[in-house]
């Protein structure tokens, strides 16, 4: 039972990290860009969720406000600060990333205050029981909207024209752009989805944790670079089969390895590890 | 139907084609021959919109397309093969066909594919493939294919021979003539000589990126001058 308990709590966890880790690697696919302020989104995401909660009282409004306005915030950051740096090296942009997460990380702080915020009612507090399987309906919710979302994507990226035409783009940009293929809109709906599914896990995390604060958004970020290149960078398969099984191995390094590690020092053992056995990741797609 | 003026492209300050003109009439196939470095591959790629045109013109059915985008090329009516292909080696065959249809109204994929399985039926076993998994053969017919999703009235094309085994390149050519007699109009660009001067009807010959001959197929068959361009300016 406890193992059962145990890989449940990692998927959840893990689910988390994938909505988080698949909106970056999609970036990093399409511009080969490590968008560090991806995480500031999530924040961002986390703090609309719980500002419209507590005005409306509803939270499902809320979650699909924070996934638009993120999607918007996210276009707009790749058109204010990527797109005039598209043609400098990688590392350019690198630094303007970390850049934009250090300054949204204050301006949440001088806009909400230091100290975080949550819903004024707590949410989704009933216990959901499946056979001998119990969990918060909160942690059912992380579950849930990570498999819908992450299908979505998949059947948005395998079975529409759009999503064939966005994976052709990210192979060879300048043979899809001979077919007809507009990449520069392909590049701002990439920033969208990704940053709307940034939003959507800083949604669902505010709701698990029922808290959010301006430096929230750290380790996701520090912990989703690092599942994007455990995943193999670029590869989005890859980074979601990373992130689960990033969750699971930190559910029980909790358990067995807590008395002397914190629990995301576990997945920095894990990452250097792999890293030191396979340096192109465990799902390199070539 | 195509109309280069005085073409001069190349890449950054490296000059590959210089003061370039010939002509392309409807239903014709125009080889370009010559050495190799003698600028081929960047006059297809500049009628394309893949190269950067630094004088002269392009006129495409009476319309000058020297600035217009690779896309709005492809709307107008001309595809591409490339040398070496260039397939999504992650996207299936049939996604590849999508994507090589996608600047069309999307309810005539199904037809367009028909006609290119037609075209090449051993395509038709391998469509749910990574194009990266097929022989050079099949993704030699898989890039042509693609190219004639869009329905192109003029298909430009790299190195149809390249790499391939003479069946499969016969398998190429044929649907090439093919097509040809449908109407198509086709700039091809081709190492081996007997093949091409078999299918085209005219040849403009590079040295240097310069004309240095052109003339009907006939008249090239045999030309020393012809030869000599393409063996690399030996004259025979």
């Amino acid at each position: 039972m406890l193992h059962v308990e145990l890989v449940l709590q990692g998927l959840i966890n893990g689910s988390m990290y994938a909505v988080i880790a698949v909106g970056l690697t999609l970036v990093y696919g399409l511009l080969r860009i490590l968008h560090v302020a991806h995480a500031g989104l999530f924040t961002l995401g986390a703090y609309i969720t719980v500002l419209i909660t507590n005005a409306t009282g509803s939270l499902p409004l809320a979650v699909l406000a924070a996934t638009l306005v993120v999607g918007v915030a996210g276009m707009l950051v790749y058109r204010l600060l990527y797109e005039p740096l598209l043609d400098r090296p990688p590392y350019v942009a690198l630094i303007a990333s970390i850049g934009l997460f250090i300054c949204m990380e204050e301006s949440y702080r001088i806009v909400f205050g230091p100290y975080g915020n949550s819903f004024d009612t707590m949410q989704l507090t009933q216990r959901i029981t499946i056979g001998p399987i119990g969990m918060a309906a909160a942690d059912a919710a992380m579950l849930v909207g990570a498999v819908v979302l992450l299908t979505g994507l998949g059947l948005l990226m395998k079975r529409t024209r759009f999503g064939i035409a966005w994976r052709a783009t990210v192979t060879d940009p300048a043979m899809a752009r001979s077919f007809g293929i507009d990449t520069i809109k392909v590049r701002y709906v990439n920033f969208f989805i990704a940053s709307a599914l940034a939003a959507a896990a800083g949604a669902l995390v505010a709701v698990l944790n029922n808290l959010v604060e301006p430096t929230m958004g750290s380790v996701p970020s520090y912990k989703s670079l690092a599942i994007i290149v455990l995943g193999g960078l670029g590869n989005v398969g890859g980074t979601l089969a990373a992130a689960l099984l990033l969750g699971v191995i930190e559910a029980y390094g909790t358990i067995y390895a807590g008395a002397f590690l914190d629990r995301d020092a576990i997945a920095f053992v894990f990452l250097i590890a792999v890293l030191m056995v396979r340096p192109q990741g465990l799902f390199a797609a070539r | 139907m195509l109309r280069v003026d005085g073409l001069t492209c190349g890449y950054g300050r490296f000059v590959a084609v210089r003061d370039l003109s010939f002509a392309a009439q409807q239903g014709e196939a125009l080889a370009i021959l010559g050495a190799n470095g003698a600028g081929k591959s960047s006059t297809l790629m500049a009628i394309a919109g893949h190269v950067a045109v630094g004088g002269g013109t392009i006129t495409f059915d009476g319309e000058d397309i020297t600035a217009l985008s690779p896309m709005g090329r492809c709307a107008r009516g001309i595809a591409l093969a490339p040398e070496g292909r260039r397939l999504f080696r992650d996207l299936t065959v049939r996604e590849n066909l999508i994507v090589g249809g996608y600047v069309r109204d999307a309810r005539r994929t199904d037809e367009a594919m028909a006609r290119v399985l037609d075209l090449f039926p051993r395509l038709k076993e391998r469509l749910d493939n990574q194009a990266g998994s097929l022989s050079g053969g099949e993704q030699q017919m898989a890039a042509i294919g693609r190219a004639m999703m869009a329905a192109p009235r003029l298909l430009l094309i790299d190195e149809v021979s390249l790499g391939l085994m003479p069946k499969n390149v016969d398998i190429c050519y044929e649907a090439l003539d093919a097509l040809r007699r449908g109407g198509l109009t086709i700039v091809l660009v081709e190492q081996s000589l007997e093949r091409v001067l078999a299918m085209a009807d005219r040849v403009v010959v590079l040295e240097s990126g310069r004309l240095a001959w052109t003339g009907t197929a006939a008249q090239a068959r045999g030309n020393p001058e012809v030869l000599g361009a393409y063996m690399g300016g030996v004259r025979a």
